[in-house]
């Protein structure tokens, strides 16, 4: 296509500053936080000790639970750009343009949004913040120098986060049709398979056996490997059977919905469960981990502190310290994303809002629904995944219960406060909904 | 003629430079099918929209008088007082349908008595009723992407019909029809509404959906420029 034409047709369009500033934020936010992490953990790749294997390892376990989050906002923003360009879009396709050639701009668009939020986020981290250097790391504080990115690598971050942008972007738009009619999602009914519930019994039934074999091992080297594979083994089933199990619940909630906004909510997430869990699943991840990792690494503690050096007791510290910061990361990462993909959604039902506000119907039920669409699988899932890892790991959670209350008390409060942080950003999208609300 | 269920007295309305009404007068009487007519432009719409309570005009003044004769200034309402009138009192049946997909034909029918306040188990036995006896009871359980444009449109007539509404608003009902299915949608649209004793108003393009209603008002420039009662 003649680049002239893309310059012209990547024109801003005047009124519509919530739905570029909305995406730009959200990666903005997501690649400082993505700096913070990768400044934070820089430093583990520079030691060579015993311990220093670990480290590197619980490093990058965090930085690929932030990747799935920032990949699912990707997606979002893509399908943000083709909603608010509908018309222009479909105009084009009138005109001739194939839909690879329509598909090629909205790439570029969504791509060029993420690339500002990216740059504002990566300039805003540029200077790391002082707290990063005051977290201490093997007992000792290390000083912003440790935590310090070279330009270059902020670089190299940056652009990792633009292509993940650029390539979710791409993914995210199969679900879109441009057609010279219009604009609008793939209309599918997804289904899950009981079969994944089955698989993810049979593999939670043996994290669990495994579990039981925790307490007999000794050293937190060797713990925290066989942790790393249970936890991974169940990480990896809670995706599989994350869309069925939301399924059986919102059947459920449907069965017993007497209000428009209980049978709204209930069917949009049985109308697309894999959507539904795109959206929730990074605090799937967050809930089991919390739980998982927060009851390993309490009891933990408690054990190096009776029978262990202070390497370990520090690797037990530091790990805490690991996780809440991976939980508080990957909250605010499926804020934005929620942000983001209900913008998209706005957008996406304009003309059905206009019509429920001729039928009488208050904005406020609409509302409502879609609040309730996010937050109760959000709550289901949160809680499931909290429940799954305390199955797996439930003797040694019992004896943290008692032994290390206050470890635990502390991560459920980072949980509940991330689950208050995508309620927060569901209200982000209020405005965009009373427009379309709005009376003439 | 019946007396007016609602009368309309020197609307106005400007978008920016563009006059969609200026100084309509009309009056749509109880049991009757009114079409208004025009071309796109001739305000027909927002005709419409002034009637229904969904915008407010510059000026002028519209008044609904009930079946029991209560008298409600709609121009004169708040806008949340004119919601309740509509999903009270009036029903709406658009162009495309506007059916929420996610939902099945039934649930999109009881949801208009459930906004209402209805519980699902009261609202559910109405909506299967008014689908059945527009021919859609094998439909009940369908969503919105598995019926065709006709049956879409009469899980919309439904709709809006369930909550026992006086008078019934459609905007180009059969617009994206082809004709032998909208001939059908209006034999259902006009059998639920005059059929029933209730009101309807129209507006379309069609000559043929006109030709069916008992009394047609032809727009031009946001004015009514000519009316006429169908034999």
């Amino acid at each position: 296509m003649n680049p002239q034409v893309v310059r012209v047709l990547l024109r801003p369009a005047p009124g519509n500053a919530a739905t570029l500033v909305i995406p730009a934020t959200a990666f903005a936010i997501v690649t400082a936080l993505v700096l913070t992490v990768v400044g934070g953990a820089q430093s583990f790749w520079g030691w060579d000790d015993e311990m220093a294997l670990i480290y590197q390892v619980l490093a990058a376990v965090a930085l690929v639970l932030l990747v799935v989050p920032l990949a699912s906002l990707g997606g979002a923003a893509a399908r943000l750009s083709a909603r608010r360009r509908d018309e222009r879009l479909s105009t084009l396709r009138l005109l001739g343009v194939t839909p690879a050639g329509v598909g090629t701009i909205t790439v570029v668009e969504s791509t060029l949004i993420a690339t500002a939020g990216v740059v504002a986020g990566g300039i805003r981290r540029l200077p790391p913040a002082p707290p990063l250097g005051l977290i201490p790391v093997r007992r000792r504080r290390r000083g912003l120098g440790a935590v310090r990115l070279s330009p270059a690598m902020i670089a190299v971050v940056c652009a990792g986060a633009v292509l993940l942008a650029a390539v979710s972007a791409i993914l995210g738009l199969r679900r879109v049709i441009v057609s010279p009619l219009g604009v609008r999602m793939r209309a599918q009914v997804t289904r899950v398979h009981w079969v994944r519930g089955v698989v993810a019994v049979l593999v939670v039934a043996a994290a669990f056996l495994t579990a039981q074999a925790i307490p007999a091992l000794t050293g937190a080297v060797t713990i925290t490997v066989v942790l790393a594979g249970i936890f991974a083994g169940t990480l990896a089933v809670l995706n599989l059977v994350g869309p069925w199990a939301l399924a059986v619940f919102s059947r459920s909630r449907l069965k017993r919905a007497q209000t428009p906004e209980r049978l709204l909510a209930a069917r949009t997430v049985l109308d697309d469960p894999k959507a539904a869990w795109r959206q929730v699943g990074g605090i799937a991840m967050a809930s089991f981990m919390a739980v998982f990792a927060g009851t390993g690494v309490s009891l933990m503690n408690v054990m190096s502190s009776s029978d262990a050096g202070d390497s370990n007791l520090a690797l037990v510290e530091d790990m805490r310290t690991g996780l809440i910061i991976t939980l508080v990361a990957s909250f605010i990462m499926v804020a934005a994303s929620v942000g983001v993909t209900q913008a998209s959604d706005v957008l996406d039902q304009r003309p059905l809002h206009r019509s429920l506000h001729q039928l009488g119907v208050p904005a406020e039920t609409v509302d409502a629904a879609r609040r309730r669409a996010i937050m109760s699988p959000l709550l289901f899932t949160a809680l499931g995944s909290a429940l799954c890892a305390g199955v797996v790991v439930f003797p040694l959670l019992g004896i943290t219960l008692i032994v290390a209350p206050v470890s635990l008390v502390t991560i459920m409060a980072v949980l509940a406060a991330g689950i208050l942080t995508v309620w927060l950003s569901t209200l982000a999208t209020r405005p965009l909904l009373r427009r379309a609300f709005a009376p003439a | 003629m019946n007396d007016p269920v609602l009368n309309a007295h020197a609307l106005t309305k400007n978008y920016g430079p563009t006059r969609a009404l200026a100084g309509v007068d009309a009056a749509v009487h109880r049991g009757e099918s009114l079409a208004i007519m025009g071309a796109s432009g001739s305000g027909k719409t927002t005709l419409l929209h002034a009637l229904a309570g969904i915008i407010s005009p510059d000026s002028g003044s519209v008044a609904f008088t009930s079946a029991s004769g209560e008298r409600i200034d709609v121009t004169g309402q708040s806008e949340s007082v004119r919601s309740r009138l509509r999903r009270e009192r009036f029903g709406f049946v658009f162009q495309q349908g506007l059916l929420i997909p996610e939902l099945t034909a039934i649930e999109n029918v009881a949801l208009a008595l459930m906004i209402n306040g209805a519980k699902r188990q009261d609202a559910i036995g109405p909506a299967a009723a008014w689908l059945q006896s527009l021919g859609l009871a094998w439909m009940e359980d369908r969503r919105i992407g598995e019926l065709s444009g006709g049956q879409a449109q009469r899980v919309a007539i439904a709709r809006a019909q369930v909550t026992g509404a006086e008078l019934i608003f459609a905007d180009e009902p059969t617009g994206a029809l082809d004709s032998h299915t909208s001939a059908e949608v209006m034999d259902a649209l006009l059998w639920s509404t005059t059929g029933q004793g209730r009101t309807l108003v129209v507006v379309t393009h069609d000559p043929q959906v006109a030709a069916r209603c008992t009394r047609v008002l032809r727009m031009r420039d946001g004015v009514i420029v000519d009316a006429e009662v169908n034999a």
